[in-house]
């Protein structure tokens, strides 16, 4: 599956799994965020990566 | 809001005591132009050097082309936000030195996609036959800064330099009478009730990026946080907009805001009749999906509920992230009824059509492609090589390969660009 | 000028259908199409050898009919290739294209090629070949032949080819630029304008489809998965090792992580240019997730993360680039076992 923040651009390609990322910079990070913030930001972000990779359509 | 341009051509420039304009030759006084400059302590030096169409010369990188401009007492002052308050700008006399530039050059090669040489100056040969900016007389400004300075406080002073030297070149023109005066005014929307409403959404800025600490590009404001704004044709021709340090793809010059090739072909349809131009949304390309989302949204709305348009037109700054923002702005638009055209640039560096657009909307089908990736030239040595050191003048001296995108002016991504992809 | 001409079993006069299977054979001279094609060439052509092979035969021994052909037209010293037309004969027109691409690049002598637009032939070899639009009526032979002799003679002239609409090919699906009179501001407005009163317009431009992929199943159990993770935001090691190109990137890398379980900015830079990478080159984590993703493997969420992560740079990169990289990726993710892959990208 992808995560990305160009989703038009995966859709368009036809790509089937798709997580919107948090941003062109920093897809799975929160720059903005506390250390610890972040690291939850990127553990939800690949849980939903995960569920992605279990979806049947 | 009228807008009067006092257009003074100019045929050649030479250096002198006094700055004046006699016909159409632009006298500078570089020593007072020096002082001005030197004004800023962030710079150390200044040189100043005068490239003439034809010339076997070539100079860079390039960091903005201006073209000089100076207002007369009364109407909106010389770049708001820049060298004046920030008051609204369009209106009362601009006198125009049409013909000339003030140029100014990095220190340093932008380098990353720009490449080492940046963008070039071209003034003879084959890429110069395809650059409007090689039929100006240009004066080249070589500014060294501090070395302690850091990149942003540089660009900056290259900034306030060049608007500076633009305005002081053009005040000779403040008491001479012009060769014609062109009146911008998008008043007369009654008569026009039954031609199509047209308005223009110009990308500024693409936030693939920050901007620089302090870069002006919106009355002297950066763009971050930037919604999408509504901007008065006249803004744009007058100095509301400066180029963004950041090169785009291609180019785009503050030459071209002052000069905005979409806002003076719409005017010219106003003008005759053709259609009833409403006005101008200026907007960002967005860095990341939400941002995306909304920018594309407000945009469409202001487009749709603001100026209640019939149909857009649309250019974006930058790559291919602003492209994506470029069709989703339209896709919103057609969806609510409103015709679009798009300008792109074609992204694919293989020639293959498949690869040119990243977008796949059956709505947005109305596309102009300003190509570029199958246009370079071999170019050659050239006797005078203008650069801020020795290590950049020897880099451009040439001979050396060269894509359109770097030729400045070539490839713009305001409009002004005469080359078309072909399908084949 | 020495033809060598290329012709199915119907147009080489073998019979129809039931011929299907016939085997190459070479005639001296011109056959059927290839006498009218001399003609149109002028005094100085001449088919010096017609191929004739049957549609099922091409189709099934592609390869060694191609290896027989290409040597029969050196030993006949063949100075242009032609093949058809073939209308809409699919298998035909595969063969034909298939002869002409063979040719083009192994000899390097000029080619045509005819058939209609919805021939499958015309869909594989457009690109990398010029193929007159034929339309599907044979009995239009004469007017086709015209057209694909008058570019023969610009191939072998080396004349520049102009557009399909004068020349009569199909469009390749390919870009080249050109300087025009009107800036784009103006056929901006141009267009639009038509557009809004419902005039016809040109679009300079057309968006394109791609054709959807099947999606695989779901993972049936995470838990037993072995997942990797790959990236393209140009994530590289420092120093950049495979040389990995920050645009149109035509290599890709496959980088250790084993028994790391957080990426370190002072190990890694990047090798994109097409985003700000300042806030990966702190925490490279916030592009490639491994420490969240050591920490689903040890709770045991997932079965197993790959030793390493592949990385390339998706900047202006064009698809027969990465058209390619990604089959390549794939492969190696299917001979180190893994079940599902994490793409990140900027």
């Amino acid at each position: 599956m992808q995560v990305t923040s160009a989703l038009p651009i995966a859709k368009m390609v036809g790509a089937n799994r798709l997580v919107l990322g948090n941003g062109i910079v920093h897809v799975v990070g929160d720059a903005r965020a506390s250390a610890e913030e972040e690291k939850k930001v990127r553990r939800q972000l690949v849980e939903k990566a995960l569920e992605a990779l279990r979806a049947e359509d | 809001m009228p807008l009067t341009l006092a257009i003074h051509p100019i045929t050649e420039i030479h250096f002198a005591e006094r700055l004046r304009l006699d016909g159409t030759i632009l006298f500078v006084d570089i020593d007072e132009l020096r002082r001005l400059v030197l004004e800023d302590s962030a710079i150390e030096s200044v040189d100043f050097q005068i490239a003439r169409p034809g010339e076997s010369c070539r100079a860079g990188p390039v960091f903005d082309i201006v073209e000089p401009r100076a207002k007369a007492p009364g109407g909106s002052p010389d770049w708001p936000g820049i060298l004046s308050a920030p008051e609204t700008a369009g209106h009362g006399t601009t006198h125009v030195l049409e013909g000339a530039a003030a140029t100014v050059l990095r220190e340093q090669s932008p380098g990353e996609a720009r490449g080492a040489t940046g963008y070039v100056l071209e003034m003879s040969g084959e890429a110069a036959a395809d650059s409007c900016y090689a039929k100006l007389q240009h004066l080249i400004v070589v500014i060294r800064t501090r070395d302690d300075l850091a990149v942003h406080a540089r660009q900056r002073a290259y900034r306030l330099a060049q608007m500076k030297v633009a305005v002081h070149l053009a005040r000779a023109a403040l008491d001479a009478i012009p060769e014609k005066t062109q009146v911008f005014d998008i008043a007369g929307g009654e008569d026009r009730a039954a031609l199509p409403r047209v308005a223009y959404v110009g990308q500024i800025f693409s936030r693939q990026r920050k901007p620089e600490p302090e870069e002006q590009i919106i009355y002297g404001a950066d763009t971050d946080g930037m919604v999408p704004t509504l901007l008065h044709p006249n803004e744009w021709l007058d100095g509301a907009i400066a180029t963004s340090y950041h090169t785009s793809i291609g180019g785009a010059e503050t030459y071209f805001y002052q000069n905005n090739p979409v806002v003076v072909e719409l005017y010219r349809r106003h003008q005759a009749r053709e259609i009833n131009f409403v006005g101008t949304v200026a907007t960002i390309a967005s860095a990341d999906n939400f941002d995306r989302e909304r920018n594309c949204h407000y945009a469409a709305n202001l487009v749709k509920w603001a100026l209640r348009a019939d149909a857009a037109v649309l250019t974006k700054f930058g790559g291919g992230v602003p492209h994506t923002d470029l069709s989703e702005t339209a896709r919103l638009l057609e969806c609510s009824g409103i015709k679009t055209a798009v300008q792109v640039t074609d992204l694919a560096r293989d020639h293959r059509v498949e690869s040119a657009l990243l977008f796949n909307f059956p709505e947005v089908d109305a596309i102009v492609c300003i190509g570029g990736n199958s246009t370079h030239w071999r170019l050659p040595a050239v006797q005078r090589v203008i650069a801020a050191n020795s290590g950049l003048a020897e880099l451009l001296a040439g001979p050396f390969e060269i894509e359109s995108h770097n030729v400045i002016g070539v490839a713009n991504q305001q409009g002004a660009s005469r080359l078309r992809s072909m399908v084949y | 000028m020495r033809i060598v001409h290329y012709l199915n079993q119907f147009f080489g006069g073998l019979g129809g259908e039931e011929k299907a299977g016939a085997l190459l054979e070479a005639r001296d001279g011109a056959v059927g199409p290839g006498k009218l094609l001399e003609q149109l060439l002028g005094a100085e052509a001449r088919v010096v050898l017609t191929l004739v092979c049957g549609d099922n035969y091409a189709l099934e021994n592609q390869e060694s009919m191609i290896e027989s052909a290409l040597e029969k037209a050196r030993e006949a010293n063949a100075e242009l290739l032609v093949a058809g037309p073939c209308f809409l004969a699919g298998r035909y027109g595969m063969a034909a294209g298939a002869l002409c691409a063979a040719v083009q690049s192994k000899i390097g002598i000029p080619v045509i090629t005819g058939m209609a637009r919805e021939n499958p032939g015309a869909d594989l070899y457009r690109e990398s070949l010029f193929i007159i639009d034929s339309g599907d009526n044979a009995a239009k032979m004469r007017e086709v032949l015209t057209k694909m002799a008058q570019l023969a003679e610009k191939l072998i002239r080396n004349e520049s080819i102009g557009f399909p609409k004068d020349e009569g090919y199909i469009p390749r699906g390919l870009i080249r630029d050109q300087f025009v009179e009107k800036t784009a501001a103006e056929r901006l407005v141009d267009m639009v304008l038509a557009k809004a009163k419902g005039e016809p317009f040109e679009s300079e431009m057309s968006p394109t489809t791609f054709r959807p992929v099947q999606m695989p199943p779901g993972l049936k159990d995470l838990r037993k998965a072995k997942l990797m993770l790959i990236t393209d935001g140009g994530l590289v090691p420092k120093g950049n090792p495979d040389k990995i190109q920050g645009s149109a990137a035509t290599r890709w890398g496959s980088y250790s992580i084993k028994n790391c379980d957080d990426l370190k900015g002072e190990d890694y830079e990047i090798s994109h240019g097409g985003y700000d990478a300042q806030y990966v080159r702190q925490d490279p984590d916030r592009l490639v997730p491994l420490d969240v993703m050591r920490e689903l493997e040890q709770e045991g969420v997932i079965g197993e993360l790959c030793d390493e992560f592949i990385s390339t740079s998706g900047l202006a990169n064009p698809l027969s680039n990465t058209r390619r990289m990604g089959r390549e990726m794939a492969e190696q993710a299917k001979r180190l076992g893994i079940d599902a892959i994490i793409l990140t990208s900027t």
